[in-house]
């Protein structure tokens, strides 16, 4: 998941969120999550006053964002002490997974 | 090595360098222990500090609780509990002093809350914020340490860094005790409930806790996840071991654990945002 500002959003993004209005008081979303975005929908968005979306995936490169292999580099060492323990070795595998998942290939970009 | 472990200790429980808890939480104390108090009177007493009472209206609302409706004392009462709400304005002192000295901890604190929060809904666990409340305040004696020996905690955080080990490993190696044992100290001289004391003490070794050990297990659980992820700074470089008690106690699976990673990860967009929110 990934928060973009609107100017960024593209066709075929999916939302990862609800979208509400910012300058209402009550928390009636205007646009469902799982909804794929379309060029009407971000020009309602913008008439609406929305500036950020919530969208699956990480399909925007933004300034400074480590890369994917540097993440998982960074996940390596962290679990550097506990390289021989095979239970606390499961969540290294289901994050790498997770992150490959969200920011690999198949991520929306 | 026992003899330094009392000084440290006596430094450390010498309340006259600690925050004095305020008049309002002694008589919320009080207040709680007789049984014939409303919570109708102990909301009254709480709403009469607006800070202590803003500050518990914020953590409840907090994505480490998972509610955002709650707009009064009473109501945190009773959806959080007399005894969260306690323990939520003892260490409220404390808590400020880690939102604005320790950024990193706080975050990793907040990370952890809201880890613990999620994988006790996903069990369906009895308790959900007392186990939220603990999370919280699971590494409260780094803080203690932090005030009470400030040169001490420069010398373990540099030895954790040189020598590549586990915080609490310098910890012993410089104090003779670690902030477990610290945490679980105050925990003690606060008279907060076992379910809060026993994850703050024993969240590095579950085997230790004979009566909460699920509660204590869902802290440690928490902790590794968030350090897993990355998030926040809790001071130390590397992921502590999962126990296989504690794996067991919670009767986790590798299923669950990746739907409970998932979610976490997006819940951890929201503690951040918490997070800056708080610091404006």
């Amino acid at each position: 998941m990934q928060m973009i500002p609107l100017h960024l959003a593209a066709e075929g993004m999916v939302l990862a969120r609800e979208v509400c209005r910012n300058d209402s008081s009550s928390t009636v979303p205007v646009c469902g999550k799982n909804v794929v975005i379309t060029g009407e929908l971000i020009r309602r968005f913008d008439l609406m006053g929305i500036r950020s979306l919530y969208v699956k995936g990480r399909p925007i490169v933004q300034e400074g964002e480590p890369t994917l292999e540097a993440i998982l580099k960074d996940l390596d060492c962290r679990f550097d002490k506990v390289r021989n323990d095979s239970l606390t070795m499961k969540v290294h595998e289901i994050y790498t997974a997770f992150l490959k998942r969200s920011m690999g290939d198949d991520c929306g970009r | 090595m026992e003899d330094r472990q009392n000084d440290i200790k006596n430094v450390i429980m010498d309340t006259k360098n600690l925050p004095t808890l305020p008049g309002v939480i002694i008589r919320l104390n009080a207040l709680s222990e007789d049984e014939k108090s409303t919570i109708h009177e102990m909301a009254n007493i709480v709403t009469s500090d607006q800070v202590l009472s803003a500050r518990i209206l914020r953590l409840a609302n907090s994505p480490s609780y998972g509610f955002n409706r709650v707009s009064t004392i009473s109501n945190a009462m009773i959806l959080l509990g007399v005894n969260v709400v306690k323990s939520l304005a003892l260490s409220s002192t404390f808590l400020e002093i880690m939102e604005k000295n320790s950024l990193g901890l706080w975050e990793h604190s907040l990370g952890v809350a809201a880890a613990a929060n999620l994988i006790a809904r996903k069990l369906a666990l009895p308790e959900c914020e007392e186990i939220s409340t603990a999370a919280l305040l699971h590494d409260i004696g780094r803080i203690v340490i932090g005030l009470k020996c400030s040169k001490e905690s420069e010398q373990i955080i540099q030895l954790a860094k040189e020598k590549q080990i586990y915080l609490s490993e310098a910890e012993m190696q410089v104090l003779g005790t670690d902030h477990a044992e610290i945490g679980g100290w105050l925990a003690k001289s606060w008279f907060l409930p076992e379910k809060l004391s026993d994850p703050i003490s024993f969240h590095h070794d579950v085997t230790l806790s004979t009566n909460h050990r699920i509660k204590v297990s869902v802290v440690q659980m928490a902790d590794v996840l968030v350090k897993a992820s990355g998030f926040g700074d809790s001071g130390d470089i590397y992921v502590p071991r999962i126990q296989q008690e504690a794996w067991d106690a919670l009767g986790m699976t590798e299923l669950l654990l990746s739907e409970i990673i998932e979610e976490l990860e997006e819940k951890l967009v929201d503690v951040k945002n918490f997070s800056i929110e708080m610091q404006a």
